[in-house]
């Protein structure tokens, strides 16, 4: 195996040596919060190109949402906020004031019109199964169809990623999700514990990290100087990638109350596991607000027994259309939907309290 | 063993998914597998005489047992006190098998997948804050490099159980663009060989840490060496079963991602030094012992111009090797900063 890099004893020393430094300071800034310094990189002709758009992007973003101006809250008009100053001239006040933590749909008159359904597993990939023999693709299926259906009745567009029992890779989910331009993204998944006596439901989102050096990157950042546009490119990009996740948690939070007070009424066991972020794949891929939901453990006998149930799937359905409506009504925006029927638990029309 | 009397115990860690590893500047070295489990009740705990077990004694009394793989998916799920907990214990766990002596400072070096760097490293940091006097978390995969010393041109590929994990050696620290993760490891092979054999062997009697076993010990991709035969309770009887076909099948789900991602990282690196990294890529992780990865992916090199892939020797210490690596050659000063 190659030892060397082909530099002299000392360059190489040298190299060994601006690693370990680079691997200390990247921790150091995670103990401070702060940001470690850039990497420097080469920069594609396109850069530019794209730092432009980032740029106009950064000022759109500042005159909506405001997250980058000092005292201004997120109820600002957006005509408002408009930078005073040149495109560069949201950078410095970035110091200031923490990042964005929610993005006010309102703003943008944002409507959620089109849900992206995802049933777990299919065809030869049966998932989880219960000891019984209960293919978790099965009822991934059966509860997408049946919640489809409410979400349909409810006015809105549904895209599902499977309608019947075939294969669908992930990437091949994700990509038709994308180009479908989905609003949501809701997929459907049932729960395998190693511990048979687990039951419970829980749901997934992508999300940032909780580094602090990204809450405290402004503070940390400001003084104008060393902050390249290379930098800034990059912060823009996890502040979107926030902002979506920022979404993505709430409905995930939706969705996650809705099952578990509409399930535990009947299934006084269960647990509520909670919301919880993960690497899921039809989570890094889809560009919308994204969830997956594990809806009950199939590897809980009681549990299986009771996703047997046509009408437990149907609490299911009822749960995760409610989850919907909980997320979206917040949006402000008409959202022309019809009061779904109810459910045989919490049917969506517990909305109304929302 | 060679008992290192100094005032600074160096350590290096390789906190996996599946397995986790420490290797100590006094020559200690140790395994175990990434389980935590604490007794589910009062009776468990008199039985098992204990608060938690750790690694095969974790799993063997697994039925008593509140089980933990705290790295799960390549990273500490958030939301769990538990999983964190699990992260503290394990990392305790493997200092205290290393041996600090009495009034020995402990620096430490951790390298964990790479997605649980980026998605968890608050989480991470919170977990092992106060168990060693001063702490480094790294890429596993940057951990291996520095180890092997193959810091220019080369391309890591780090297949554990949660994640695979791709690396760039360019000479400088890695950057974003320079790694990449998958979630297509060792797990998903296990997941997958379940299937299979529920499919053919619906009668079978299978656990997954029964599958996970037979995976370690007979995978394989391409042309068998030999057939792969085992024997599981069927209705209870033991029985004889050949699953050649299905380890195949569930091992080969992992080629097609990891020559993508592998190509497409190399088409991405400077063009003046593609074909010195397409002969200097390195297969690190449990699963560069699969038989047969190594000719595979050199094959996919073929048709791009050739390449060379070689698969560590020591896949259970090479990244912990390697933090063990950064952490002493740290100096002091460094140790300081990294205190807190």
């Amino acid at each position: 195996m190659s030892g060397a890099t082909g530099r002299s004893p000392a360059s190489h020393e040298r190299l060994r040596r601006a690693l370990v430094e680079a691997a200390v300071d990247e921790n150091v800034a995670l103990i401070t919060g702060r940001r470690p310094a850039a990497e420097p990189r080469r920069r594609h002709p396109r850069f530019w190109v794209t730092w432009a758009l980032v740029v106009c992007v950064a000022a759109l973003l500042t005159a909506t949402v405001g997250p980058f101006s000092i005292g201004r809250t997120t109820g600002a008009r957006a005509e408002d906020a408009l930078p005073d100053a040149g495109p560069v001239a949201p950078v410095p006040s970035l110091a200031l004031t923490p990042l964005p933590r929610a993005l006010a749909p309102a703003l943008f008159d944002l409507r959620i019109s089109r849900v992206v359904v995802d049933p777990g597993h299919g065809g030869d990939d049966p998932g989880a199964r219960s000891h019984t023999g209960l293919a978790e693709k099965e009822v991934t299926l059966d509860i997408a169809l049946r919640l489809e259906k409410l979400l349909a009745e409810a006015g809105f567009e549904v895209v599902m990623t499977r309608e019947r029992d075939v294969f669908v890779s992930l990437r091949e989910r994700v990509l038709l999700a994308n180009r479908a331009g989905g609003d949501l993204f809701l997929s459907v998944h049932v729960n395998s514990i190693p511990q048979p006596l687990r039951r419970g439901v829980e749901t997934y989102y992508l999300g940032p990290t909780d580094d602090p050096h990204v809450e405290q990157l402004a503070g940390a950042e400001n003084s104008a100087s060393g902050y390249t546009l290379a930098d800034f490119r990059t912060l823009l990009e996890q502040v979107f990638a926030d902002v979506r996740s920022d979404e993505s948690r709430r409905l995930a939070g939706a969705v996650q109350n809705k099952l578990f007070a509409a399930l535990r009424r009947h299934n006084p066991n269960l647990e509520d596991r909670g919301v919880k972020r993960a690497p899921f794949a039809v989570l890094i891929g889809t560009e919308m607000p994204s969830v997956l939901a594990e809806v009950s453990c199939v590897s809980h006998s009681d549990e299986a027994e009771l996703l047997r149930q046509s009408a437990y799937r149907d609490r299911i359905a009822h749960a995760l259309a409610a989850g919907v409506f909980d997320y979206a009504a917040p949006h402000g925006a008409p959202l022309l939907v019809a009061a779904p029927a109810p459910g045989p638990a919490d049917g969506p029309g517990e909305r109304s309290h929302q | 063993m060679t008992k290192d009397t100094s005032g600074v115990l160096h350590l290096g860690i390789d906190l996996g998914t599946s397995r986790s590893a420490i290797v100590a500047s006094s020559g200690a070295r140790h395994v175990v597998d990434s389980y935590v489990g604490w007794p589910v009740d009062m009776v468990a705990r008199k039985i098992l005489k204990r608060d938690v077990l750790f690694g095969r004694e974790a799993l063997d009394n697994r039925p008593m047992l509140e089980l933990h793989r705290p790295l799960e998916r390549g990273l500490i799920k958030e939301g769990s006190a538990k999983d964190e907990r699990a992260v503290r214990e394990l990392l305790a766990h493997l200092i205290s098998l290393a041996g600090p002596q009495q009034g020995q400072r402990v620096f430490a070096v951790v390298g964990v997948p790479a997605e649980a760097l980026r998605v968890s490293r608050q989480h991470l940091r919170n977990a092992v804050i106060g168990i060693a006097d001063s702490l480094m978390i790294v890429s596993e995969p940057f951990a291996v490099a520095y180890g092997l010393d193959t810091l220019l041109h080369s391309l890591i590929i780090d297949i554990g159980a949660g994640t695979t994990d791709f690396c760039v050696m360019n000479g400088h620290y890695p950057t974003e663009e320079e790694q990449r993760t998958l979630l297509n490891a060792g797990d998903a092979v296990d997941d997958q060989l379940m299937t299979l054999l529920r499919t053919r062997f619906p009668e079978a009697q299978l656990t997954i840490h029964t599958v996970r076993q037979w995976k370690e010990k007979y995978s394989f991709v391409g042309e068998p060496a030999r057939p792969v035969i085992v024997t599981a309770p069927v209705s209870g009887k033991p029985t004889t079963l050949d699953i050649t076909n299905e380890v195949r099948r569930a091992c080969e789900s992992l080629v097609p991602p990891i020559v993508e991602t592998m190509l497409d990282l190399i088409s991405r690196a400077d063009p003046d030094y593609q074909d010195k990294l397409r002969h200097n890529i390195i297969l690190a992780g449990g699963g560069s012992q699969i038989a047969g990865l190594a000719d595979a992916l050199m094959t996919a090199l073929a048709e791009v111009g050739g390449g060379r892939v070689l698969a560590v020797e020591d896949p259970v210490y090479a990244g912990a090797g390697g933090s063990l690596a950064i952490a002493r050659e740290a100096p002091e000063a460094d140790w300081e900063r990294l205190q807190g």
